[in-house]
């Protein structure tokens, strides 16, 4: 019976089924308001709405040819975007969607999960490096060392402010500190600057404006994803989907208080509050102007690691009256 | 190490076929070299195999934007050598299309901007804006590309009383929302720093690299032909020369959202002083012998029409010199230190009309270096040949093969 | 000019609860304006075969074929496949028999289904016209 339950964790609530579901879904939500934000209409025919719009995208690259460029390494190409998928769902386990009770902890919380998960949202990073380094093409190796070369920029700023209500809690456990703010509400208004910190880095993760510089249309064509074509680029685009709903669960864990409640308030809270992360992201995309990768670079060492060190800094003084 | 990369012919930034050859050191350019040539369309040919009557439309499809600058510059001309006045309501109405289509190929130039950096709701909004000005002109000549006001003589179309007030209620929605625009184009932090200190011309360059239209007046230098040789009304109508003096893609923004205040000032005037009378002359089918040139401020910069006639209903040759192609030196000095980033915006800063400057293609022998002169059929015999004998590339073959 | 990050930010907050400005086009009309140049369309009552829209028309689009000359049978075909919408026809038409009407929605998997036909007797002007010549009185 706990094997089952198990696999039904694994495999449909939280796990595969639902975070596909979701992530499309929210890559809908992403489109709509992008468009309602740039006074369009967005999707509209393909399911009420347009809401089955990203699941046919995806259908189709499915059954898109798949051509492997002659000159690419074939295992390398063949193997990143799987790995990636594989990655980024296993990331997904550490969100503490999965165990809502803090009795009765599963084996994915632990004190010291929070790195485990920052760790493995950054895995895909090195996976898109590699994808276009693979790839051999000038514009995949440009795109690919773009990512890298942002990569280096905002990591530390988000690793210092996801760090900041760690300290305020006194854990290392993802459920320990959403726990710790459900009890003290008040304190979340301490992190307002690493929330937006965060939000920054999540944006420059997942290659949106004004961080899209990876694969920057006009001028590297593809970048990164240059020389993919069908299932695979199906599967780069599921990765930057359920990507965007774990980055967006981590921030609402950490800077939002995490999602209370049994099974379904807390499925209710963690829609509502990934939701919220998402919007500001989109409003983030359809504000900004795309930069120029050194632009970016000074941008997150100038602006957003000192932010981040100050919120440490402001974190540590209410600590200490606290 | 530097490495070539091309540049197009196929490149999502570039809207139609032409080749940037570029040499780049790391994320930095060092050489770039444009090869013209995809787009060649025999239109020069053909305008010698058609009347006068025809070309009026022939002309108007050299471009899609600077659709009337092509069709008014020709026409122009036209009256020149048949030695005609056109009736001053013609001119007027002449004028006022031609700043409304300034209007609208500038609102467009700013949204290219915003897409080639990156910036989708800027493109979207200014898109949407330009809807007004579309719809402006499809009310008043009845198409929104092609308007096709122009014949030789006057025009085709008048501008009744509804028209009058329509237009002067829709310029206060255009002159607030570029107001917004200039604010934003010049205040909002990432699109600036995309913008500013990149694509430098200084002045002295502009000038002898002959740079035209806005990307010369951003170097500070007031050239204008409305101005400097006013055709139609121009030297009736008052607006100033906008210029700016930062050389840069910033100041071909600021130019040109200056010259759109201009427009909007000059169609105003246009609109409360227009002056009753006919819209059209009548003219002979038959052009006396002779030659001419014609000078027109498109949004683009000047266009240059050579028309030569030999008394019959057809012109014997009819040269077109759009502003794109005096732009393109100017462009190489502009990319040379840019960065990789930066190759879309300061290409997209000419406003580049790639079709427009087509004028011959020459094939040449890759290895033998020798251009042929090839009929229809020798053409395609050669390229079943190429393909028949065509060896599969090899693995670490480089561009060009 | 002083530099503020976000000014994009209340104007598209502004927009997000308006309604869009896109068009759900296939689905919904489009209104064009009066005068719009759309399909050529002939009327064939009031064509006198001068030719005259045959010989200007900048696409070649029209072509005017003389079927029976003493029963004054013509046939015009439009090549709608090849007309630009100019509307020179339509100007240089002496009886305004070559009309544009306001159709824009014209394409077609095919470009045979784009060529208009129209089979006519070239009317005689009517009676009543002073200027009726003699050759043609005698026919009435
Ligand atoms: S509208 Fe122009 S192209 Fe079309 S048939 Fe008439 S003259 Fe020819
Ligand atoms: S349609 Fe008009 S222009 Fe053409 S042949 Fe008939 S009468 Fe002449």
């Amino acid at each position: 019976m706990a094997i089952l339950k198990t696999f039904f964790y694994l495999l449909v609530y939280p796990g595969l089924v639902f975070l596909i579901v979701y992530s499309l879904f929210c890559e809908w939500f992403d489109r709509k308001t992008y468009a309602r934000l740039q006074n369009r209409r967005g999707p509209l025919h393909t399911g009420k709405a347009g809401l089955l719009q990203p699941a046919a995208d995806l259908i189709k690259l499915f059954s898109k040819e798949d051509i492997v460029p002659e000159k690419a390494d074939r295992i390398m190409f063949t193997a990143l975007p799987v790995f990636g998928l594989a990655i980024i769902l296993t990331s997904a386990m550490y969100l503490p969607i999965w165990n809502y009770s803090m009795t009765k902890t599963g084996f994915n919380s632990f004190p010291g999960d929070i790195i485990v998960l920052i760790y493995l949202l950054s895995l895909p990073t090195i996976i898109l490096f590699l994808a276009g380094w693979h790839s051999t093409s000038f514009f995949s190796t440009i795109g690919g060392v773009r990512v890298i070369t942002m990569f280096f920029g905002y990591e530390i700023p988000l690793l210092l402010s996801v760090l900041s209500p760690a300290i305020l809690a006194g854990s290392w456990r993802l459920a320990e500190i959403a726990q710790f703010f459900q009890a003290n509400p008040g304190l979340l208004s301490v992190n307002v600057i690493g929330f937006f910190i965060a939000l920054a880095a999540l944006q420059a993760k997942l290659e949106r404006t004004p961080f899209d510089i990876p694969h920057a249309e006009t001028e590297i064509v593809g970048g990164t994803f240059t020389e993919y074509t069908g299932r695979k680029l199906a599967f780069f685009r599921l990765i930057t989907d359920i990507e965007m709903v774990v980055g967006s669960g981590l921030i609402a864990t950490v800077f939002l208080g995490g999602f209370p409640g049994g099974i379904f308030s807390s499925f209710i809270w963690f829609i509502i509050k990934t939701l919220f992360v998402i919007f500001l992201l989109s409003v983030i995309k359809a504000a900004f102007s795309r930069l120029r990768i050194d632009q970016m670079v000074r941008f997150s060492w100038y602006i957003l690691a000192p932010l981040g060190i100050l919120q440490i800094f402001i974190t540590l003084l209410v600590k200490l009256k606290f | 190490m530097s490495i070539t990369i091309p540049i197009g012919p196929q490149h999502p930034a570039l809207k139609e076929p032409i080749s940037l050859k570029m040499t780049f050191d790391g994320e930095i350019i060092k050489d770039a070299d444009i090869r013209l040539g995809y787009n060649h369309r025999g239109l020069e040919k053909l305008f010698e195999g058609k009347s006068y009557v025809q070309n009026i439309y022939v002309t108007e499809r050299i471009c899609g934007i600077c659709s009337h600058s092509h069709t008014t510059c020709f026409v122009n001309g036209v009256e020149k050598l048949l030695g005609i006045e056109i009736p001053k309501r013609a001119s007027y109405i002449r004028m006022l299309i031609g700043e409304l289509e300034r209007v609208h190929s500038h609102l467009l130039w700013l949204g290219v901007a915003g897409h080639e950096a990156g910036f989708e709701s800027f493109f979207m909004y200014t898109w949407r804006d330009r809807e007004i000005v579309m719809d402006i002109l499809e009310e008043s000549s009845g198409n929104r590309v092609h308007y096709a006001i122009n014949t030789i003589g006057g025009v085709r179309r008048d501008i009744d009383e509804t028209q009058r007030t329509r237009i002067l209620n829709s310029l206060k929605i255009l002159k607030e929302r570029t107001d917004y625009y200039k604010n934003l184009g010049t205040t909002e932090p990432s699109f600036v720093a995309r913008l500013s200190g990149i694509g430098i011309l200084p002045r002295e360059q502009a000038l002898s690299l002959c740079s035209v239209g806005p990307t010369l007046r951003a170097s500070n230098i007031d050239m204008d032909v409305r101005k400097d040789d006013p055709y139609l009304a121009y030297d009736e109508v008052p607006f100033e020369v906008s210029t700016a003096d930062t050389c840069d893609v910033l100041g071909r923004t600021v130019v040109r959202i200056k010259e759109l205040f201009q427009s909007y000032n000059i169609i105003e005037y246009i609109l409360r002083n227009l002056p009753a009378g006919d819209i059209k002359a009548k003219v002979p089918r038959k052009v006396p012998a002779g030659e001419t040139v014609s000078r027109y401020e498109a949004p683009r910069g000047e266009n240059i029409h050579y028309i030569k006639s030999n008394g019959t209903e057809k012109p014997e040759r009819l040269k077109v010199r759009a502003p794109t192609l005096a732009n393109y030196p100017a462009t190489v000095a502009m990319l040379k230190n840019g960065f990789i980033a930066d190759i879309p915006l300061i290409f997209a800063a000419i406003d580049p009309c790639i079709c427009c400057a087509e004028r011959m293609v020459e094939v040449k022998d890759t290895k033998t270096g020798r251009a042929e002169i090839k009929t229809f059929d020798e053409l395609k015999k050669y390229s079943r040949d190429f393909y028949k004998n065509h060896k599969k590339i090899k693995k670490d073959t480089v561009w060009p093969f | 000019m002083g530099k503020k990050l976000g000014f994009f930010i209340p104007e598209l907050w502004r927009h997000i609860f308006k309604k869009p400005a896109t068009v759900d086009y296939p689905f919904e009309k489009l209104k064009v304006p009066k005068g719009f140049r759309g399909l050529p369309v002939l009327n064939t009552e009031l064509c006198i075969v001068c030719k005259a829209c045959e010989r200007d028309c900048p696409a070649e689009a029209i072509e005017i074929r003389t079927i029976l000359e003493e029963e004054k049978k013509f046939q015009m075909t439009i090549h709608n496949d090849r007309c630009v919408h100019c509307g020179q026809c339509a100007d240089v038409c002496p009886t305004n028999a070559m009309t544009l009407n306001n159709e824009f929605e014209l394409s077609e998997p095919s470009r045979w289904n784009m060529k208009f036909r129209y089979a006519y007797t070239r009317q005689l002007r009517k009676k009543s016209d002073r200027n009726v010549d003699e050759k043609d009185k005698e026919i009435l």
